[in-house]
């Protein structure tokens, strides 16, 4: 019988080619023995906890292993429920690593994306060069990993169509972000390309306010909140992980919904 | 942490009725700080970025307390606007699951926006359990689609 | 097999909760930092995701176990109302029989079942919250991706409330106690037939 935990259609083999180098990398020796002092740490129920650090680097082995299961899991054409205008949350819920008063609006006249790494064109663009760009819309919910979730309206030019227009190697394994808040994040290509990822400039049908990323940000509907960096400021095309801002402090990087 | 993990699963399987006990120990919170000391009620709201916000969607909205484990402390009944013109927020406050509780008038800049719910951010609930009952008098309601501007306020945890 | 569970359970129910703890589900209600496995929600999460293959291959093991060698069929069914009504009379009188523990009486039938049951429930609800896009058709199912974090919590305090009975009860027998810590007695399949309760 066919598992009904089957996606419809499966994944792309070449996502899996496409991560081969990253599932090489992973760190063979320290998962194996993570896996064992884990496998021993949960037997004897936390009894061999002297090295904390033991412990969360077989956590983190496992995250990564995660992260791989999760990228098969991806697929590509699959798109996320969407849901009417009407039911979209005015305005969005906030959420950073700090507190909101401490929001540093950006100037959008000044303001200038940098492009770098795997791409033709390293021109920094302005916010005019992205409404140039055709525009896409999504009304999505947003779900963040701490488990609350709304359903948000956004819309900007797709990812795909700003890293095709930049002659960006879809080929890479990684687009990386750096922003003006300090809180850099990176993503799979193969996310990058969905059509549901989009470079946010407006919510609702009105331009980003302050707190919500003015004037661009990410916005994917198949990964969690976190990994939707705001006031984006510099766009990287890489083959070398990039990790990102919660990542470092433990969190895993895939997070796909 | 995990230091303490063999205790805790020990007594864990002994007592998960201790646990309810102490469910109500709270943290601070860097979420729906309250305003600095001396600072006025509108200069706080002008620091959380106030966003627009139809009076109609505010109405029936959760009202928690500004803490981990979320609070209910009422409920959006009413946006009203007193005689200064000042806009108010008529809070279904206290009781349990909502029998009991008995409206409060709480100036909207008091409040913050969290997500479909709402906070009180410049009042604890011993201060607002001394806040008078709402009469209704001296107040008009404010439209449904008349568009106020609050302040926002991270989840806190 | 069964002490494999219990620590697993454990850290799925304890990194569960340092997760619930960041929005709680129950207004007004979360667990204390000492009831958390991880320091904070990241190392909850990475637990809960760790423990998760471990309980799966052992679920898998288990299921197999019971469905392939009949145990199931043979130790939890047929179970029949009057029953329960009557174990749990006796059982409020603290009249625990057990004299053939190989035997479950109808409400250990019940109370495994369910808990059997729950523990599924919570590898369905947690793949819905784990991939809402991936497996979206599911979360309509259960109907929406939050309905489908309140029955994985629900599904927990299922197991919690089992598992206080089943220690609670056990603490009754001490000699179930013994084979819950060798793996259980060995007998011959005759002398089981012939056991205490009607079955």
């Amino acid at each position: 019988m066919r598992s009904p935990f089957r996606p419809d259609s499966l994944p792309d083999p070449a996502i899996l080619d496409n991560h081969r180098p990253l599932i090489n990398s992973l760190e063979r020796r320290g998962l194996l023995r993570g896996g064992l002092s884990l496998g021993a740490l949960v037997m004897l129920t936390g009894c061999d906890v002297k090295r904390p650090e033991a412990v969360k680097s077989a956590l983190l082995a496992i995250s990564r292993l995660n992260d791989d299961v999760q990228a098969l899991l991806f697929n590509p054409n699959k798109l996320a429920p969407t849901y009417p205008a009407s039911m979209i949350l005015r305005p969005p819920k906030f959420n950073a690593y700090y507190d909101v008063m401490n929001v540093k609006p950006v100037d959008g006249a000044t303001w200038r994306l940098e492009v770098s790494g795997l791409v033709a064109d390293k021109r920094p663009w302005t916010v005019q060069d992205l409404q140039a760009l055709p525009q896409s819309s999504m009304v999505i919910r947003h779900i963040c990993v701490e488990g609350w979730s709304y359903i948000g309206g956004w819309s900007g030019p797709t990812l795909r169509s700003f890293l095709e227009h930049v002659g960006a190697d879809l080929r890479a394994r990684y687009v990386a972000f750096r922003t003006a808040d300090d809180y850099p994040s990176s993503i799979d290509m193969a996310t990058a390309l969905h059509p549901q990822t989009l470079l946010a400039t407006a919510y609702g049908g009105d331009t980003l306010t302050d707190p919500f990323g003015y004037p661009v940000r990410l916005r994917m509907s198949t990964k969690l909140g976190y990994k939707n960096p705001k006031w984006i400021t510099a766009i990287e095309v890489t083959n070398t992980y990039p990790g990102g801002f919660w990542e470092a402090k433990g969190f895993p990087w895939f997070a796909g919904l | 942490m995990t230091r303490a993990a063999p205790l805790r699963l020990l007594i864990w399987a002994g007592s998960v009725a201790a646990a309810i006990a102490s469910a109500h120990a709270q943290s601070p919170t860097p979420g729906g700080m309250p305003p600095p000391p001396g600072m006025s009620l509108a200069a706080s709201t002008a620091m959380r970025f106030p966003q627009p916000v139809r009076v109609g969607d505010l109405v029936g909205r959760d009202v928690l307390r500004p803490v981990e484990s979320q609070d209910v402390l009422g409920r959006v009944r009413r946006i009203v606007r007193d005689h200064n013109g000042r806009i108010m927020v008529v809070v279904d406050f206290g009781g349990f699951l909502g029998f009991g509780a008995r409206p409060i008038v709480v100036p909207i800049d008091a409040m913050v926006l969290l997500g479909q719910d709402m906070e009180i951010v410049a009042y604890t609930p011993q201060q607002l359990r001394a806040f008078p009952t709402f009469s209704g008098a001296g107040v008009s309601d404010a439209a449904g689609d008349t568009v106020i501007k609050v302040g926002l306020a991270k989840p806190s945890h | 097999m069964h002490w494999v569970n219990v620590a697993v359970m454990l850290v799925m129910i304890t990194s569960g909760w340092g997760i619930y703890d960041d929005d709680v589900i129950v207004r007004g209600f979360h667990f204390s930092p000492f009831w958390r496995l991880g320091d904070w929600a990241a190392w909850s999460l990475n637990w809960h995701f760790a423990g998760m293959w471990f309980l799966v291959i052992n679920g898998l093991f288990y299921l197999g176990y019971g469905f392939a060698t009949g145990r199931f069929r043979e130790k939890l069914l047929p179970i029949r109302p009057a029953e329960i009504v009557r174990t749990v009379v006796d059982t409020l009188h603290l009249k625990i029989a057990h004299e053939d523990i190989t035997v479950y009486n109808a409400v250990q039938k019940l109370l495994y079942i369910i808990v059997i049951l729950a523990g599924i429930a919570q590898v369905v609800t947690g793949i819905a919250i784990w991939k809402p896009v991936q497996f979206s058709g599911l979360v309509s199912l259960l109907g929406g991706f939050q309905t489908a974090r309140v029955l994985h919590f629900a599904g927990m305090t299922v197991i919690v409330g089992f598992l206080i009975i089943h220690v609670t009860l056990a603490l009754f027998v001490p000699k179930t106690l013994w084979a819950m810590l060798t793996g259980g007695p060995k007998l011959k399949p005759r002398t089981r037939v012939e056991g205490g309760h009607a079955t």
